[in-house]
């Protein structure tokens, strides 16, 4: 088989890590060799692999170091649950710096000491949006091929999935990018489900899976452990196991999205009722003119 | 009056006059508020103690007057190498009017390259537009063969894809699908120029044997017997590669030279001007992949690249600037054996003609102390040279060596009784090199055109040998490679030698005695 | 040997619109569309050149203009000699401009002065990823230890400064505080602004009013001020420029206090708005300081151009006339003096000019300043054009200078400026070195015009020798008539030839 390279992204706040390190657990159990490559300046990709607060990053250590060339491939890849290798690439704090520039610094890094090889499965856990070219990097070609895009029925965070297809599209034509599927992390928001779907249908692709809430995860989290390791009968556990192989049965269903207008995604949430129709007799009418008015 | 339209005086002598030299103390005495003359020569003085070195070698954060470039000059320089190619560089156009400004001033010759010239929007927004353009324009302008691209430190750090901008400038018709736009990220804060050399010729040859992005299969390889050959970044291209080329032919072998810019930097003037001239072609680039060995003089210059090439079946052989008889003599030995043929009696006849001059002269060199600095090859292959002609380097400098360099670099001072008192200093700049040179008070300098400040600081002889060379014209042409490059790095060393001795002797009735009319 | 021999203005005119023509069918229809708008043929009368200029140039064509940084640290704030520039980002910059613009200076190198030195902060990866503010405190701090005889520094942003968002000002602010307010100068002059150098020189101008003379405030300056206090602005010093024209001013009457900023001080910066005149050569580079000076300090200034004695003589005067007749006579006197130089370099050097065409282009100011100085030698300038030059410029280059029918390009490409020069054949090509070879190779004699050729002073009558002689020495070198290979001439039945 060979190597699967995809990617977690999504906007920040939304889960993305706990669901993409449960996954990777369960893929784990069911006898992948993986590499999860942490793009997020928090560094906490990897912290339920490594029951850790947050492991050294290559661009802390190579900062220590004087620069990456000095650094060896051990000195960032720690071994993880079920022999997971885990990076995390870092990068600097909040206002300073280029943390876009940090994920190019990582990924160059990791490429050429060989990281990439005897592994089944290499995974990015991406910030947010893509807000620069750096956060792109693992879009690009030879990088990550599939994407699955964490999100929910939040307003944001569908806002933020069209967006990251925006960026899977601009790389879809020129590389071999690929848009895996939509996952949707309950929040328990009105027709979440029946939202996600409608959003993934517009997208072009489909919703892979609901995890539902559990606070089994918050649980699981607390200890650093993934719910795979910390209650693998749970029914949570069981989601995530069901999502890996849906992820696994997934290699090569890919398409490049469609991504949608911000009007268009507008009337998709007054479609399903979470929006109401704007008035536009009242755009910028201040409270106090509503009520005169 | 000092001027004379009969006998113009120019900025040498016209400010030595009076007049000047007068108005000059006036406006320094009673404008610039300058430090008193008793403090600036206590301060002078203290610059050359122990005391300074210290503190200047405690520096963690400046440099001052380093010894290297930035990676897209070393992408410009392999790009110039293939037949009838523009080089592209994606970012801020201020750099490339550095880069060609620079390679003019050493070669004396007119340097082609385009920018794609992105300001500030395009750091919010990105270059694609700047590529789609700029493809287009250079294209029709300047009718390439090839656009090889690179990046400046701009497009770097805002992350500029520059495999997905160039299809798409294909897809919108900036140039035609099949053109040839082999590219390398060249990021100006990693590494040095050697670094860009290495990438971007890393990523011609990925284009050529590797499918071309993706757009055409992959070559694949039938193995010949010819030899290709890389030079890595050097300012000795014009003559070494000419040199290279014929002792290649002397020793018949079949061979490639990836890039070679000894053409297009040496064109005639004869009322053409040639943008283009001479390079590897683009089929002998693609078939370069079916050689049977590879050859890389400077192995600093070549670290992805001959890993690549080794990678996909060829030998490798790898050598840092070889300089003089043993480095030659290696070189030889190893393109024969690559390439199967047998040594010619004439090559063997060019060896002993360099021992013998050496034989001849080494007397005036053995013992002197010498501090070399230069790219990590270039000072090996000096330093390995100068042990070979009886003199011992006490100072061996690389701005762009690194660790693995100096390591080497003990390993051959290990090597012999010559190298028994040499430190290599990788990192380091003309401004450690400055205090080296007063505290460890070497007899020669070998450096590039920059060392001339040391020179005049420290009073140690600069011998130029490197790049830039800026202050004297037509070094370039002459090879530094093979023994009959040997003879030239020789007289060299010698003339100036020489030149030191007689300026230092010249005094009548005081120390002209040594004034010798046969040395 | 030119060609175009040509007398009849409208025929040069329409030769050199056929020329325009010709040369933008090369260009795809968009380029073609953008670069129209910067060729045009001069006509008398008109108020400028017909040209637009200061636009970003175009993707891929060549263009022969530097970056932002160029102007601030390699033109206004690169001079300043008792100060330590750094070159804030990755080692290129400051590489390729290290000592390579000829700014004379006097002083001790690495002791008290520090000029043709590269000070950078060579940045690596790690620097763009994290910042560089802590990087540049400590650089500020090596540089107290190992440089204690500089009186400033001034950090010099290359690009990736303002892409990662350091913040310069406040690491200044609080070093400058460190070390008993020494002058401590942030400059933004980040390569990817602007469209060339002329934003860099703007945003030097305006660091020397924010950093400088703000800080300076009421500071008395070291020396007891004279009615005829002046201070040289917007001469480099390139191969001693300024020097030459400090000291016709001096022998007129008047007291130079600063020079801007060739062989240029802090201290000088400081106490020019104590001067009674601005002179201001490089309108370009440093029109933007002398306004200010006009309006804080109420100093007025005044353009001048020291280029060829028909320029000095009327510059002498012009400059005079804001004194009083002192040094309207002291402007005389020196007229006067050199008289006997100039009709002695004249009479040399105009026969062997006589008649000679030549093709300018050069930065902001000499593209017109160096015409009248041609035309002194009896020599004719039927091009020229700017590489960063504004409108303003080109108005005084329509209003003063040019004649009726010069080609005029600006932002000219490589593939443009070769394609002039081949159809115009001009005797002698004025440019840079990135233009030199090029047309050497054509067999077409060249200067540089930013450098002197490594030649210079250029500026005042001990420079117009000068000046003369190098124009004589390029156009009639032996070497030119070698330039075709005899039997390859179109006549050349070299047999018979050779037979001769």
């Amino acid at each position: 088989m060979s190597l699967r390279q995809i990617a977690f992204y999504g906007k920040g706040g939304i889960g993305k890590s706990t669901t993409s390190q449960n996954t990777l657990a369960a893929l784990a159990d069911l006898g992948q060799r993986i590499l999860i490559v942490g793009c997020d300046p928090k560094a906490d990709s990897t912290r339920l692999m490594l029951h850790a607060k947050a492991q050294d990053t290559i661009l802390s250590l190579a900062a220590e170091a004087g620069s990456v060339e000095d650094l060896e491939l051990e000195d960032v890849m720690k071994i993880g649950y079920k022999d997971i290798r885990c990076v995390e690439s870092g990068g600097p704090e909040p206002g300073v710096g280029c943390a876009g520039r940090g994920v190019i610094t990582s990924i160059n890094f990791l490429e050429e000491e060989g990281a990439y090889e005897d592994i089944d499965y290499v995974s990015y856990d991406v910030l947010g949006d893509v807000v620069c070219g750096g956060f792109a990097m693992p879009i690009r070609e030879n990088k990550a091929q599939e994407i699955y895009i964490v999100m929910s029925g939040e307003m944001m965070a569908m806002y933020a999935a069209n967006n990251i297809s925006k960026g899977i599209l601009k790389y879809a034509n020129s590389g071999g990018v690929r848009l895996g599927g939509l996952i949707c992390n309950e929040r328990q928001t009105d027709k979440e489900l029946e939202l996600a779907e409608s959003l993934a249908g517009k997208l072009g692709t489909s919703l892979i899976h609901f995890v539902p809430r559990d606070n089994i995860v918050q649980h699981a989290e607390l200890r650093r452990m993934t719910v795979i390791e910390y209650a693998p009968e749970s029914n949570q556990a069981n989601e995530y196991r069901q999502l890996a192989e849906k992820i696994h049965n997934n290699a090569g269903q890919g398409i490049i999205p469609t991504p949608i207008t911000m009007d268009e995604l507008e009337d998709l949430l007054m479609e399903h009722g979470i929006m109401s129709a704007v008035d536009e007799t009242q755009v910028g009418k201040s409270a106090a003119e509503l009520a005169a008015g | 009056m000092p001027q004379d339209a009969n006998q113009v005086k120019d900025h040498f002598e016209l400010f030595r006059g009076e007049e000047y030299t007068d108005m000059l103390a006036k406006k320094k005495a009673e404008f610039e508020n300058p430090h008193p003359a008793e403090e600036v020569a206590r301060v002078r003085e203290w610059a050359k103690t122990e005391e300074y070195k210290d503190l200047n070698f405690s520096r963690e954060a400046l440099t001052i007057n380093p010894a290297k470039a930035c990676q897209p000059l070393g992408a410009v320089f392999a790009a110039v190498g293939f037949e009838s190619t523009l080089p592209f560089v994606h970012g801020s156009q201020g750099c490339v009017a550095y880069y060609r400004s620079h390679f003019s001033r050493h070669f004396k010759e007119p340097t082609s390259c385009v920018s794609s010239s992105m300001t500030e929007d395009a750091a919010v927004f990105g270059g694609l537009n700047n590529m789609v353009d700029g493809l287009a324009n250079a294209y029709n302008m300047y009718k390439p063969k090839m656009i090889a691209v690179s990046t400046t430190c701009m497009a770097e750090v805002i992350g500029d894809d520059l495999n997905a901008y160039i299809k798409t400038a294909k897809e919108k018709e900036s140039l035609p699908q099949e053109f040839d736009v082999p590219f390398a990220h060249t990021p100006a804060f990693v590494g040095s120029h050697i670094t860009g050399y290495d990438n971007a010729m890393k990523g011609i040859l990925e284009h050529f044997w590797d499918g071309k992005a993706n757009t055409v299969d992959k070559m694949v390889r039938e193995p010949n017997g010819k030899i290709n050959f890389l030079n890595g970044f050097d300012g000795y291209a014009v003559g070494n590669l000419r040199e290279v080329k014929r002792i290649f032919d002397m020793m018949k072998i079949e061979y490639t030279i990836l890039g070679d810019q000894s053409d297009v930097w040496d064109t005639p003037t004869d009322g053409e001007f040639r943008m283009y001239d001479g390079g590897t072609t683009l089929e002998d680039a693609a078939n370069a992949l079916h050689a049977k060995a590879t050859v890389s003089m400077q192995q600093y210059c070549t670290e992805k690249t001959l890993p690549f090439i080794a990678n996909h079946g060829q030998e490798t052989a790898a050598f840092n600037h070889p300089i003089g008889v043993e480095a030659t003599d290696s070189f030889v030995m190893e393109v024969a054996r690559l390439a199967g043929v047998e040594i010619p009696d004439e090559l063997a006849k060019e060896r002993g003609r360099l021992v013998d001059a050496i034989a001849d002269s080494n007397a005036h060199i053995h013992g002197k102390k010498f501090a070399i600095y230069g790219d990590p090859d270039l000072a090996y292959g000096l330093a390995k040279f100068v042990m070979e002609l009886g003199g011992e380097p006490v100072v061996v400098l690389s701005t762009n060596g690194g660790k693995a360099w100096a390591a080497k670099m003990q390993d051959l001072f290990d090597s012999s009784p010559f190298g028994a008192n040499c430190k290599a200093y990788p990192g380091k700049d003309l401004w450690h090199m400055r205090s080296l040179l007063f505290t460890e008070k070497p007899d020669f300098l070998i450096g590039n055109t920059y060392g001339k400040y040391l020179e005049r600081d420290t009073g140690v002889p600069l011998i130029r040998i490197g790049f830039p060379i800026f202050d004297r014209h037509h070094k370039h042409r002459y090879p530094v490679w093979g023994y009959q490059g040997g003879l030239n790095v020789l007289v060299t060393i010698l003339d100036r030698i020489f030149e030191h001795m007689d300026a230092t002797t010249n005094i009548p009735s005081k120390t002209d005695y040594s004034y010798d009319i046969i040395r | 040997m030119s060609v175009s021999t040509t007398t009849d203005i409208e025929a040069v005119k329409e030769r050199n619109r056929a020329l325009i023509q010709e040369v933008l069918e090369v260009y795809p229809a968009k380029a073609a569309k953008r670069r129209a708008k910067h060729l045009n043929v001069s006509e008398e009368g008109k108020s400028d050149c017909g040209v637009k200029s200061n636009i970003k140039s175009i993707p891929g064509v060549m263009t022969i203009r530097g970056c932002a940084y160029a102007g601030s640290k390699g033109v206004v704030w690169g001079p300043i000699k008792d100060m330590i520039h750094i070159s804030h980002g990755p080692v290129g910059c400051g590489q390729y401009s290290w000592a390579a613009r000829r700014n004379y200076y006097i002083g001790t190198t690495g002791i008290d002065t520090f000029v043709t030195m590269q000070f950078t902060s060579d940045f690596q990866e790690k620097d763009i990823v994290f910042g560089g503010d802590k990087k540049l405190a400590k650089i500020i701090d090596e540089i107290e230890m190992l440089f204690p005889l500089n009186k400033g520094i001034t950090v010099q942003s290359e690009c990736p400064i303002g892409l990662i968002g350091d913040d310069i000002e406040a690491v200044s602010k609080s070093k400058s505080k460190e070390y008993e307010g020494k002058t401590i100068v942030p400059v933004r002059c980040e390569g990817f602004r602007g469209v060339s150098q002329s934003l860099g020189h703007h945003i030097a101008n305006d660091a020397v009013r924010d950093w400088v003379f703000d800080k300076a405030g009421d500071k008395e300056p070291l020396f007891e001020p004279s009615p005829y206090d002046v201070a040289i602005i917007g001469d480099y010093n390139i191969g001693g420029d300024a020097w030459s024209s400090r000291i016709l001013l001096e022998e007129m009457g008047l007291r130079v206090i600063a020079q801007w900023s060739g062989d240029g001080s802090i201290a000088e910066l400081e106490a020019t708005p104590k001067a009674k005149l601005n002179v201001l050569h490089c309108y370009r580079s440093m029109n933007y300081i002398s306004r200010h000076m006009e309006e804080k300090y109420g100093v007025p200034w005044v353009e001048y151009n020291f280029f060829g004695p028909s320029k000095i003589e009327e510059s002498l005067r012009k400059i005079a006339s804001y004194f009083d007749e002192s040094i309207q006579e002291g402007a005389e006197r020196v007229i006067a003096k050199y008289k006997a130089l100039t009709e002695a370099v004249i009479a040399k050097y105009k026969p062997r000019l006589e008649g000679k065409k030549v093709m300018l282009y050069v930065g902001g100011l000499r593209p017109r300043h160096v015409i009248g100085a041609y035309e002194d030698l009896g020599m004719e300038v039927v091009g020229t054009g700017y590489e960063f030059g504004h409108n303003d410029d080109y108005q005084r280059t329509a209003q003063h200078y040019v004649k009726d029918g010069t080609l005029i390009y600006d932002d000219v490409t490589g593939y443009e400026f070769e394609k002039f020069v081949e159809k115009i054949q001009p005797d002698l090509v004025g440019s840079g070195i990135k233009e030199k070879y090029v047309f050497q190779k054509m067999g077409v004699p060249f200067r540089q015009m930013h450098s002197w050729d490594y030649s210079g002073p250029y500026h005042g009558y001990d420079g117009f020798a000068i000046f003369a002689r190098d124009m004589d020495m390029a156009i009639n070198s032996p070497v030119w008539k070698m330039a075709p290979t005899p039997w390859k001439k179109d006549d050349g039945d070299y047999l018979a030839i050779a037979a001769e």
